[in-house]
């Protein structure tokens, strides 16, 4: 197989049906109808998901010519400008094959499901030109074999996800969130910007390996340490993937039409944080400071958003808290050096919190654009397909065994456990708790009691058109199977020995010497129990209060527990204001910094602007006083000569021919 | 009376006075008189004070030294050639000036404004 042939194509497609939809989409639409803009981008990207397929597979496997360090693929010189020379080229392992296989698949199955849920817009041509931007985007960022290429599309994706989340821009709640998830990506950025000068500071090279290998190699001698660089890689990663305190953009990137919340917000965009750490392993393996930052901040990030998740009435906004949450899982598992994982629940994740995001957009689609779970409830005859697939979706997230969501969860908290992290353990075992109550709470409030659906909108509530079923029945067949096929025997399984090759350097640098029994008994099998029951026990609670089939809300018993006495009430308000996030945010930069710019444009306008004003205009009224004394009569020099004369006379005998 | 006048003019400070004196005429003159050719005798009254002071020094401090007698009296004469000089070139001056304007008067020439 030409591989070096095929991988170019892999970008290269989704480039070209960008370019041809937003060229002639427009006229194809008016002219002959929805099906003439929609057939190039989504065959372009079928095509894609098919070449993707062939180059993932020998990848996975160690094949020739990919072997165990993965295949490079050099098209040509981009930058040659004396030591700062940067190659356009592709890298591909193991690693890059499993981001390509959630990358090509749920986008291939969004762009399917978008024909469907498109179907009622005017603008269809722009939004599959968008999507063919961002799989392109996606695509680079994912294949580039050096950090300006991977910052290149990583600033693509921020652009396309802005068009995408404002893609309804006439709807002003949706522009200001475009602009939001934009503004505070950028933060991010700043600081991966930052990391790459300092990598090339420290090592001379952009291309991805070369610069990692040296990196670790210098050690303590680098030019910048290696925390302050790893810290400023995850700065970025920080950004993309929604973590505190940069993940206030992404519940309202929600704004944006559902398939873009599938794609980009759970299953692609967001996941390029957590590939950015994994991918630049070696170096946070060498600067632990810095991985005790990740584990913190991704536990903690997991925590607060499934907290904020119990109280929230958007469906989508549900699952939005759910992908920061479940983000903040994978970051605590690259934080603790389990890298691969942090890759499983990357891909498990991918594919039920695809699932379930095209899943609620079915629903939303069902009862014509409602996302209130308040104004939903008793759905579950109605759009039975639907309904299947979610349920399978959040049992997959609950991490109820054997679907793919216990595996990978299980294989984080495992690892955190026997690494010696035990607070992420335990902080995590909580949110597993938590994610099983929230997600049945979804589903309770959606599917199952009496239905609250507007009476105006009821009779009409209908299971959406194949295009969009059909997505939602694909990507539940990962989501079931996923965990069992790559990931048994558990911590050995099929997955591991895939990504071995690009973490074992890692492993070598921890060393790290996993517990191996508790209590006398094996340890998997311990941390298994104990998962499997947090998970039954949020999931049985939350059943128990929100019902299943045609069993009632217990709205009564909910209330009473949410205001017991101050304590729930607070948690209650807190949760359900995001703890204040926005509102601090506002607070800090809107109001306080609002005022400090406003502070130093008026310093910048007076004492700056006024030196330099004032020097220019002392000058010129000082030269135009001192006109007046030119009158051109020479009497009047020849006073000034006289006056000057007895000044310098008087001031000599005065000092000088004083007696002594 | 005559008597005090010759005892007066044996004393260096009453030539020098003399001298302070014309001087000052001959500087108010230049100042306040609006005529040119008024100025340009003032001008004159001004060097013979100078001349009549350095004649002084030259008469009183160094009278026992023939020599620097002699280069005070040089000095007073290469002032005179210089005034000579001077009003010549004035006077054209001056001359020249009046033609243009129809006027002796020097508050109304203003050409050094411009």
């Amino acid at each position: 197989m030409p591989y070096d042939m095929l991988i170019p194509l892999i970008p290269l497609l989704p480039i070209l049906g960008f370019a041809f939809t937003a060229l002639f989409g427009r006229r194809l639409q008016l002219k002959f109808g929805r099906t003439a803009a929609e057939i190039v981008p989504v065959g372009l990207i079928v095509a894609v998901w098919v070449i993707a397929m062939i180059v993932v597979v020998p990848a996975l496997g160690h094949a020739e010519p990919f072997g165990e360090k993965g295949l490079d693929v050099h098209l040509w010189t981009w930058i040659p400008a004396g030591k700062l020379t940067v190659e356009m080229g592709f890298h591909v392992d193991a690693l890059t094959a499993c981001l390509l296989i959630v990358v090509t698949t749920i986008g291939m199955l969004v762009h399917i499901y978008s024909i469907g849920y498109m179907a009622h817009d005017k603008a269809t041509w722009r939004f599959f030109a968008y999507l063919n931007l961002f799989m392109f985007s996606m695509l680079i960022l994912v294949l580039a074999n050096n950090w300006l290429l991977v910052f290149g599309g990583w600033e693509l994706v921020g652009l396309s996800s802005y068009s995408l989340i404002g893609f309804w821009y006439h709807k002003r709640s949706a522009a200001l969130a475009a602009k939001k998830a934009f503004i505070v990506n950028r933060v991010g950025d700043v600081g991966f910007a930052l990391g790459i000068m300092a990598i090339f500071v420290n090592t001379g090279t952009l291309n991805i390996a070369e610069s990692l290998r040296l990196l670790v190699e210098h050690g303590v001698h680098n030019t910048i340490p290696l925390t302050v660089v790893a810290l400023l890689v995850f700065c970025g990663a920080m950004g993309k993937s929604a973590q505190f305190p940069l993940h206030v953009w992404l519940p309202d990137a929600m704004e944006g039409p559902t398939p873009v919340s599938a794609l980009i917000h759970a299953a692609t965009m967001v996941n390029a944080g957590v590939y950015l750490v994994a991918r630049a392993n070696p170096l946070f393996s060498s600067a632990q400071d810095a991985m005790v930052v990740v584990a913190g901040i991704g536990i903690f990030t997991a925590i607060l958003a499934a907290s904020i998740a119990f109280t929230q009435t958007d469906i989508k906004r549900v699952l939005a808290f759910s992908t920061l949450s479940q983000l903040g899982y994978m970051f605590a598992a690259l934080g603790v050096g389990a890298y691969g994982a942090a890759i499983f629940h990357l891909m498990s994740h991918g594919f039920f919190k695809g699932l379930l995001f095209l899943g609620s957009g079915s629903v939303i689609h069902s009862v014509d654009g409602e996302q209130d779970m308040n104004r939903m409830g008793g759905l579950w005859r109605k759009i039975p397909i639907t309904h299947a697939t979610m349920l399978i979706g959040t049992i997959a997230i609950a991490g109820i065994p054997p679907l793919a969501g216990f595996f990978s969860k299980d294989e984080i908290l495992g690892e955190a456990f026997k690494s010696g992290f035990y607070w992420v353990w335990i902080i995590g075992v909580v949110v597993a708790v938590m994610t099983a109550f929230y997600m049945w709470r979804l589903m309770g409030k959606t599917f199952y009691g009496e239905s609250r659906v507007d009476p105006a909108v009821a009779p009409h509530v209908h299971e959406s058109a194949w295009q969009m079923t059909l997505p939602l029945i694909l990507l539940s067949i990962p989501s079931i199977l996923l965990g069992l096929l790559v990931g048994l025997p558990l911590g050995n399984g099929l997955l591991v020995g895939w990504l071995k090759p690009i973490f074992a350097e890692s492993e070598e640098i921890l060393a790290r010497t996993p517990t191996e029994s508790l209590f006398g008994l094996p340890v998997d099998a311990v941390l298994i129990v104990i998962s499997v029951a947090a998970a039954l026990a949020g999931l049985l609670s939350a059943l128990y209060l929100f019902g299943v089939g045609s069993r009632k809300v217990k709205q009564d018993k909910v209330d009473a527990i949410s205001s017991t006495n101050g304590a729930t009430r607070f948690l209650y308000r807190a949760s359900l204001n995001k703890w204040w996030f926005d509102e601090l945010n506002d607070l800090l930069f809107i109001r306080i910094g609002g005022r400090v710019a406003a502070f130093l444009w008026w310093f910048d306008r007076t004492i700056v602007d006024g030196t330099v004003n004032g020097v220019g205009t002392v000058v010129k009224d000082a030269g135009g006083g001192l006109r007046g004394i030119q009158t051109g009569r020479v009497q009047n020099y020849a006073l000034g000569i006289a006056i000057g004369l007895i000044v310098m006379a008087g001031s000599f005998l005065l000092i000088v021919g004083q007696p002594r | 009376m005559l008597s005090a006048l010759n005892l007066i003019s044996q004393n260096l400070n009453a030539y020098l006075i003399l001298a302070g004196i014309l001087f000052a005429i001959g500087t108010f003159g230049f100042l306040a008189r609006r005529n040119a050719i008024a100025m340009l005798m003032s001008i004159e009254l001004m060097l013979n004070a100078v001349n009549l002071a350095f004649i002084a020094f030259g008469a009183f401090v160094y009278s026992a030294d023939a020599h620097h007698a002699a280069q005070a009296s040089t000095i007073a004469l290469i002032v005179m050639a210089a005034a000579a000089a001077e009003a010549t070139v004035g006077l054209a001056i001056v001359i020249a000036i009046y033609r243009n304007k129809k006027t002796p008067l020097v508050d109304e020439y203003d050409a050094m404004k411009r």
